[in-house]
């Protein structure tokens, strides 16, 4: 295997170059020409890729933005329309509570109303079923004074033994209530 | 089992070390050195992979390519446009910085493919990352540097920008002084930037080269973890280089102000300088 080239070796080669530039290995015919490839690389990318890739990157960047303007526009808006919730919400609330104190209220005149209705109803109901119960008990007593007066008569036929007609019975009957006054 | 063989094939060559390229044959007097080869190749991955994406974000794809590239693109356009602060600026700025940040990155992760170094063409290694050529990361850090000068003569004038560098020393010695300074770090700033990413990948393929050797017929075992980690450090220094190129522009279009510069701009120069 060869040795690789020591220190000695470099001395060597650079003394066969003229001057430091030259040993170092600067040829300024390469070096003109390679700045040469090199700007002419740039000048080619620069003409033709990198307008490519600039736009792509603009187009992103505008898209990413409006995008980001539509987000925040919706954000805006959902803020809106939650406030707008929130107002609506707060004025159903409020109507809500009007109307359920409007319907309380109601409900109390509506209950207070029922309540003279029934107590005026059960007031009629009362007296009339008074009334009709007065008729009864009369019609009763007419009906038992009837009766009573039946009794009277055919006891008092089986008593006096004689046929009682009516100018007789009511004779009688005259009679036993005077007697009846007396003792009283 | 074929790529198994190529890492033994790669174990059993000693680790080519040139720090030029080579020149692997000759047109009219012009070099055609390794670096070239697969230079040639890192150019048509290149253009292919953005031809791709290009057509594929055209075509609405969802494909892992088009939408990686894609993501890579946006976050080095959001960064251009961070630093920069300016829209405008980062939409003119982006072709060149982006396209060095892919540029580099290829080439650096071809540079870990297991035909760099043992493929030979009469001697001479056929292969070389192109970033491991000194011409072309000088190239590179001299159009960033230039960018970043038109960019800021565009910004504040030819003299304006001059005066940033040449004051007059018998109105303000200090401000000339650091004029000179700034002059300076100008051109020091260009050599780091084309240094630190030669050496980066000159060293990456030494030390690939130097662990398949060393490990010999282990080399399928320990090659892999050294080639995700130069795949790793291809991406970081892609993303360094495309970094500074962008803070150097930045800087050169801020405004200078004559009052004395004091407080964190100063630092952050010195810091993005020296970085």
């Amino acid at each position: 295997m060869n040795i690789p080239p020591n220190p000695q070796w470099f001395a060597a080669e650079a003394a066969q170059r003229p001057g430091l530039l030259g040993a170092l290995g600067i040829d300024w015919r390469l070096l003109l020409l390679q700045g040469a490839a090199f700007l002419l690389l740039v000048w080619f990318l620069g003409r033709f890729v990198y307008p490519v890739l600039i736009k792509a990157i603009d187009e992103r960047q505008k898209s990413l933005e409006s995008a980001s303007a539509a987000a925040a526009a919706a954000e805006a808006q959902a803020a809106r329309a939650e406030a707008a919730a929130d107002k609506t919400l707060q004025e159903a609330r409020r109507q809500a509570e009007d109307i359920i104190q409007t319907a309380h209220h109601e409900a109390l005149a509506m209950q207070e109303a029922a309540e003279a209705k029934a107590k005026k109803r059960a007031e009629f109901i009362a007296r009339q079923t008074g009334e009709q119960l007065e008729q009864t008990v009369l019609a009763a007593r007419r009906h038992l004074l009837g009766e009573v007066r039946q009794l009277v008569a055919e006891a008092t036929e089986k008593l006096v033994g004689q046929k009682m007609n009516s100018t007789a019975d009511r004779r009688l009957i005259e009679q036993a209530l005077k007697q009846s006054e007396e003792r009283r | 089992m074929q790529l198994i063989a190529n890492l033994i094939s790669f174990a059993q060559t000693p680790p080519p070390v040139s720090l030029p390229a080579e020149p692997v044959w000759q047109w009219a007097g012009l070099p055609f050195t390794n670096s070239m080869t697969l230079g040639l190749a890192g150019y048509g991955l290149v253009v292919w992979l953005f031809l791709a994406v290009a057509r594929g974000v055209k075509r609405g794809s969802r494909g892992r390519v088009v939408l990686a590239t894609q993501w890579l693109f946006e976050i080095l356009l959001g960064n251009i446009e961070q630093v920069v602060g300016s829209r405008k600026l980062a939409r003119r700025l982006a072709p060149l910085a982006i396209t060095l940040f892919f540029f580099i990155m290829i080439n650096y992760w071809l540079s870990v493919l297991p035909v760099v170094g043992p493929v030979t063409w009469g001697g001479v290694p056929l292969f070389r990352s192109l970033a491991a050529d000194l011409n072309v990361t000088f190239a590179l850090a001299i159009i960033s540097m230039v960018a970043a000068q038109l960019y800021a003569i565009k910004t504040h004038g030819f003299f304006a920008n001059g005066g940033r560098y040449f004051k007059n020393p018998f109105k303000d010695l200090i401000g000339a002084f650091e004029g000179i300074l700034e002059f300076i770090a100008e051109f020091s700033r260009l050599t780091a930037l084309s240094l630190r990413l030669f050496g980066n990948v000159f060293a990456g393929e030494v030390l690939l080269g130097m662990v398949g050797f060393m490990s010999g017929w282990l080399a399928p075992l320990s090659l892999p973890f050294f080639m995700v980690f130069e795949l790793f450090i291809g991406a970081v220094q892609a993303y360094v280089f495309f970094m500074l190129t962008v803070v150097f522009v930045s800087l050169g279009t801020v405004s200078h102000s004559r009052q004395p510069h004091t407080g964190k701009r100063r630092e952050f120069k010195k810091t993005a300088a020296t970085g």
